[in-house]
C-alpha cells in the first residue's frame, strides 16, 4: 500500500522543474521533503496528485500508475493534497466548506443511489456526515467558527480549512504543501499535534515545508531536492546533516537559521 | 466559375476585413484595458448610418465619412465613461452591458430610420476589367482603403511610443503606470481608436451594401467569431481571423446552399475552438 | 420559508379575487417565461455557465410537440416527452462537446450561442417540416384528465392560469430539490473555484452536464405551453433575442436565487403593458434595465432583498 514516485520529471519550455525523482512513501509513515525554493517540491506534490502531468516518470499508487488521471479520480481513491496558498470557498461559510468536501464521503456512502438523497430518502446518510463535518471542524480548531464565512477568516484558520477539508474526503495518504507557512509558533503547535493525531489513526503523510524544526519533530524520513533533483534521503538527523544539503541551503541562509529544535 | 468564385473571394475579403475591424477593436479593448466591447458592431452601424444620411443630404461621399468616424468615436467615449469603465476585468458584466448597449443602440436606429434597409446611390460606378474578369471599383477602392488603416494601425502599434505603451500596459498595468503611462488615457485612445475605426468600417461598408438597424448584432457575432479564430491575444491575428473567416463564408456558399452561410463560418468556429482553442495565430 | 408559502399561497388564489382577464394573461406570460427563467438560472446562477441554448430547447421544443400531436394524433402531455428528450439529446451532444473542452464562461457562451443560431437556421430552411419563416399555426389544445367531466381542454385565461402556474410549481420543486442536495453543492463548488472542487473529487464534467441537461429538458416545456398557447411557432423562437430576454429578467429579479427570475419575469412582462409602449421603446428599456441592473444592482431585485434580510438577522 504505497505512493511510489519513479523518475518523475517536469519540463516547463526550458525550464526543468523537477529532475528524475524517484522514492516512495510506506504506509503510516510521515515522510518530509525540504529543499531551497525553487527546488521543485510544489511541482513535485503536485504531479503526486495529479494537479500536473509529468513530462517523464510516473507516479504509483498501491501499485497501479496515477500520474494521467483526472485530479477528482485521484482524490478518490485516497490521494489528497492540500495547497500552500489556502484554497478554500471564500463565499461559503466554514461549514459549508467541509460539507462540499464531504461529496466523495457520500459517494462512498451512497454510490449510484445517491439519486434518493434528493428525495430526501437518505436523511440517515445525511446526519451522519453532517456530524462528520461538526467532527473534522472541532478536529482543526474551527468548531466555533462554523458560521462564519471563510473569507473572513484569518490566514492561519484558512489554512485549518483547507486541512479540513481534505480531511474531509477520508484520505489514506496527505500530501500536504507548505502546511506551517504563513503560521504563529502557537498553530504550529496545533497543526503538528493534529497531524500526530492524523497519523495514529494510520493516514500516510507527506509534507513539504520550510520549517525544519516542525518537520524533524514529526517526519520520520525526509527527502531533500535541490534544482529539482533529489540529493539526499534519510532520517531527519541525516539528512541536515549531509554536505549537500547544507551547501545546498549556504544559498538560503534564512530558510536553515530558522531550525529551531 | 471563376468569376463566381474570384467574385466571392474579393467579396468575402472585403466583408471578411469588416468583421476583422471589429475583431481588432474587441482584441484591442480587452487586451489593454480589460473591458470587453460586444456592441462594438453598434458603432458600426453608427457610421454606416451617418454617412448615408449626409450623403443622401448632398455632401459628397469622401466628406461624409469623416463626421461619421467622429461620431461614431464620440459615441464610444461616452459609453465608456457612462458604463464600461465600470466592467473592467469582468467579463461577464461586459458583455451584459455590450448586450444592453446593442439593445439600446438598434432600436433607436430603428426608430430614426425604420427596420426598412436602405442603400446609398452609387459612389463610383463601374468595374475594372482584369482579363476576363470584372472588379467594381468601389469595392477595390474600399478594399485598398482598408489595407491601408490595417498597415497603419500595425505600423502605430509596433513603432510609435504609444502603440508600444499600449503593449506594455496590457502585459503589466502597474509597470506601466510607474514608467509614466497615462492609464486613463490610454483607455480613452483605444476606445476612441476602436469605435472610430468601427465607424470607418461602416462607412465604408454604406457605400457598397444595404443598411438595416440589425446589422451591428450580426456583425459583432462575426467580429466575435473572427476574434476567437484568430486568437484572443493576437491583433494581427484578428484581422486576418476576419478575413478568412469572410472568405469561407463567401466561398462556402457557392458550393453549398446559400441559406447556411453563417453556419459554415459557425462550424469552422466551434472546430478551431476545439482542436486549437488559442486561436489560429493565438499564443497559448 | 413561510413568506415563500405565503407567496405561492397568494399566487393560487388569484384568479378567485381578480377578474381581470387582461391581467390573469400577464400572469400566465410571467408563468411561461419564468420557467425558462429558472431553468436558466440553474445553469447560469447556480453553476456559473452562461449558457445561450436555451432559445434552442424553447423552440425546438415547440416545433416538435406541436408537429408530433398533429402527424401522430396525440394528447398535448404525451407529445411532450419525446420533445423533453430531443432538448436532452441535444444538450447531451452540445454539453458534451463543450465541457469536455473545458470551455469557459465566454467561450462556453459563444459556442452554445453558435450551435443554437446552426439550429435556428435549420428551422428556417427545412420548410417541408416547418414551413420555415412562415411558421406554423397551432389550433390544438392541451388537455387534462379532470375527474367528474372527462378529458377536458385547457381554454380560457383561468384554465391556462392555472395549468402555467402548476408547471412553474413544480418546475420550482424540483429544482428546488437538486438544489438543496448534494448535487447544489457540487453546483456552487463549480461555480465558486472549479479547480477547487475538483481537488475534492467533485468530477466537474459530469456536475456541469447535469445541470445543463436538467435546466434545458424542463425548459422545453416551456416552449411546448408557449407555443400552445399563443397559437404561433416560427424561427423567432430560436432568435438571440430571447436569450437577451431571459438573461434580463434573471438578472434583474436576481441570480443565484429560485424566486429572482420569477419576479424578474414579472415585471419585465408586464412592464411593456403597465407603459403603453412601442415595440422599439420596449428594446430599449430592456437594454436599459440590463445595464442598470448589472451595474447599480449586480444581484437583482431578490438577490438585494436577501442581502439586506440577512443584514438585518445577523
Amino acid at each position: 500500500m504505497t505512493l511510489e514516485v519513479r523518475g518523475l520529471s517536469k519540463h516547463f519550455a526550458g525550464l526543468v522543474a523537477v529532475a528524475d525523482v524517484s522514492f516512495a512513501v510506506e504506509p503510516g509513515e510521515i515522510v518530509g521533503i525540504i529543499g531551497p525554493n525553487g527546488s521543485g517540491k510544489t511541482t513535485l506534490l503536485s504531479m503526486m496528485a495529479g494537479l500536473l502531468t509529468p513530462t517523464f516518470g510516473s507516479v504509483l499508487w498501491k501499485g497501479s500508475e496515477i500520474q494521467a488521471l483526472r485530479p477528482e479520480i485521484i482524490a478518490g481513491l485516497g490521494v489528497v493534497k492540500t495547497f500552500q496558498n489556502p484554497q478554500v470557498f471564500a463565499e461559503l461559510s466554514v461549514f459549508d466548506n467541509v460539507q462540499v468536501a464531504s461529496h466523495l464521503a457520500l459517494k462512498r456512502a451512497l454510490g449510484f443511489r445517491r439519486g434518493l438523497e434528493v428525495l430526501g430518502a437518505a436523511r440517515a446518510v445525511e446526519r451522519r456526515l453532517a456530524e462528520r463535518v461538526a467532527e473534522v471542524l472541532a478536529l482543526c480548531d474551527l468548531g466555533g467558527a462554523a458560521r462564519q464565512l471563510a473569507g473572513n477568516l484569518s490566514y492561519g484558520e484558512e489554512k485549518m480549512l483547507g486541512l479540513a477539508m481534505a480531511l474531509m474526503c477520508d484520505p489514506e495518504i496527505l500530501l500536504l504543501d507548505e502546511p506551517a507557512s504563513g503560521l504563529g509558533r502557537d498553530e504550529v503547535h496545533k497543526l503538528a499535534a493534529v497531524l500526530a493525531k492524523l497519523h495514529d489513526a494510520g493516514t500516510t503523510l507527506c509534507l513539504v515545508d520550510h520549517k525544519i524544526g516542525f518537520l524533524r519533530g514529526l517526519a520520520g524520513r525526509v527527502i531533500a531536492l535541490n534544482y529539482g533533483r533529489k540529493i539526499a534521503e534519510g532520517t531527519p538527523e541525516q539528512v541536515l546533516n549531509d554536505r549537500a544539503v547544507i551547501e545546498a541551503y549556504l544559498g538560503v541562509r534564512q530558510g536553515a537559521g530558522h531550525a529551531r529544535a | 466559375m471563376t468569376q463566381l468564385v474570384l467574385g466571392q473571394v474579393l467579396n468575402g475579403a472585403i466583408i471578411g476585413a469588416m468583421y476583422g475591424i471589429i475583431a481588432l477593436g474587441i482584441t484591442l479593448t480587452f487586451g489593454i484595458t480589460g473591458i470587453v466591447n460586444f456592441a462594438l458592431g453598434e458603432f458600426m452601424m453608427i457610421g454606416a448610418y451617418v454617412t448615408y444620411t449626409l450623403a443622401e443630404r448632398g455632401m459628397p461621399y469622401p466628406v461624409a465619412v469623416v463626421p461619421a468616424c467622429l461620431i461614431a468615436a464620440a459615441a464610444g467615449y461616452l459609453s465608456n465613461k457612462a458604463f464600461f469603465q465600470f466592467t473592467r476585468n469582468n467579463l461577464v458584466n461586459g458583455l451584459l452591458v455590450s448586450i444592453g448597449l446593442i439593445s439600446i443602440f438598434e432600436s433607436a436606429s430603428m426608430l430614426l430610420w425604420t427596420a426598412t434597409p436602405v442603400e446609398m446611390h452609387f459612389v463610383l460606378p463601374g468595374a475594372l476589367r482584369v482579363g476576363d474578369i470584372g472588379l467594381p471599383k468601389m469595392k477595390l477602392v474600399v478594399f485598398a482603403v482598408i489595407v491601408v488603416v490595417i498597415v497603419a494601425t500595425y505600423l502605430a502599434l509596433a513603432r510609435t511610443w504609444l502603440g508600444r505603451a499600449a503593449f506594455a500596459y496590457a502585459q503589466n498595468p502597474e509597470a506601466a503606470m510607474l514608467m509614466g503611462v497615462h492609464t486613463p488615457r490610454l483607455e480613452t485612445a483605444v476606445m476612441l481608436y476602436s469605435t472610430g475605426l468601427a465607424g470607418l468600417g461602416g462607412a465604408l461598408y454604406a457605400s457598397l451594401y444595404s443598411l438595416e438597424p440589425a446589422m451591428g448584432g450580426v456583425y459583432v457575432l462575426k467580429g466575435m467569431e473572427a476574434a476567437i479564430l484568430g486568437g484572443i491575444g493576437s491583433l494581427m491575428g484578428s484581422l486576418w481571423g476576419g478575413v478568412i473567416l469572410g472568405v469561407i463564408e463567401g466561398v462556402g456558399s457557392v458550393f453549398l446552399p446559400t441559406a447556411f452561410r453563417d453556419a459554415y463560418g459557425l462550424a469552422v468556429l466551434v472546430a478551431i475552438l476545439l482542436l486549437r482553442p488559442s486561436g489560429l495565430f493565438g499564443d497559448e | 420559508m413561510t413568506g415563500q408559502a405565503l407567496l405561492w399561497g397568494l399566487l393560487y388564489a388569484l384568479p378567485l379575487v381578480v377578474r381581470s382577464d387582461f391581467l390573469l394573461t400577464i400572469f400566465i406570460f410571467t408563468f411561461i417565461y419564468g420557467i425558462l427563467g429558472v431553468t436558466f438560472d440553474l445553469i447560469f446562477g447556480f453553476t456559473g455557465q452562461l449558457s445561450m441554448f436555451h432559445p434552442a430547447v424553447f423552440g425546438v421544443s415547440a416545433y416538435m410537440t406541436h408537429l408530433l400531436a398533429v402527424r401522430f394524433a396525440l394528447p398535448f402531455w404525451v407529445a411532450t416527452l419525446p420533445s423533453a428528450a430531443a432538448a436532452i439529446v441535444l444538450a447531451l451532444i452540445v454539453g458534451s462537446i463543450c465541457f469536455k473542452f473545458r470551455l469557459k464562461t465566454f467561450y462556453f457562451a459563444v459556442v452554445t450561442l453558435a450551435f443554437a443560431e446552426m439550429i435556428r437556421l435549420v428551422v428556417m430552411n427545412w420548410n417541408s417540416v416547418t414551413n420555415g419563416t412562415l411558421g406554423l399555426v397551432v389550433s390544438g389544445k392541451p388537455t387534462i384528465y379532470w375527474p367528474g367531466s372527462g378529458v377536458v381542454p385547457i381554454k380560457g385565461p383561468i384554465a391556462w392560469y392555472y395549468l402555467t402556474l402548476v408547471c412553474l410549481t413544480l418546475t420550482v420543486l424540483i429544482c428546488s430539490r437538486c438544489l438543496g442536495s448534494w448535487m447544489g453543492r457540487c453546483f456552487g463548488a463549480i461555480r465558486l473555484n472549479e479547480d477547487l472542487a475538483r481537488t475534492l473529487g467533485i468530477n466537474v464534467f459530469r456536475y456541469k452536464l447535469l445541470s445543463f441537461l436538467i435546466g434545458c429538458a424542463l425548459a422545453s416545456f416551456a416552449g411546448a405551453l408557449y407555443g400552445y398557447y399563443t397559437g404561433y411557432i416560427d424561427p423567432g423562437y430560436f432568435s438571440i433575442n430571447q436569450s437577451m430576454e431571459v438573461l434580463a429578467m434573471v438578472l434583474l429579479g436576481g441570480q443565484g436565487t429560485l424566486l429572482g427570475p420569477i419576479v424578474g419575469s414579472f415585471v419585465l412582462t408586464g412592464l411593456p403593458h403597465a407603459i403603453d409602449l412601442r415595440a422599439e421603446v420596449r428594446a430599449m428599456l430592456y437594454g436599459a434595465i440590463l445595464i442598470f441592473t448589472i451595474l447599480v444592482m449586480p444581484r437583482g431585485i431578490v438577490g438585494t432583498l436577501f442581502a439586506l434580510r440577512s443584514k438585518r438577522d445577523a
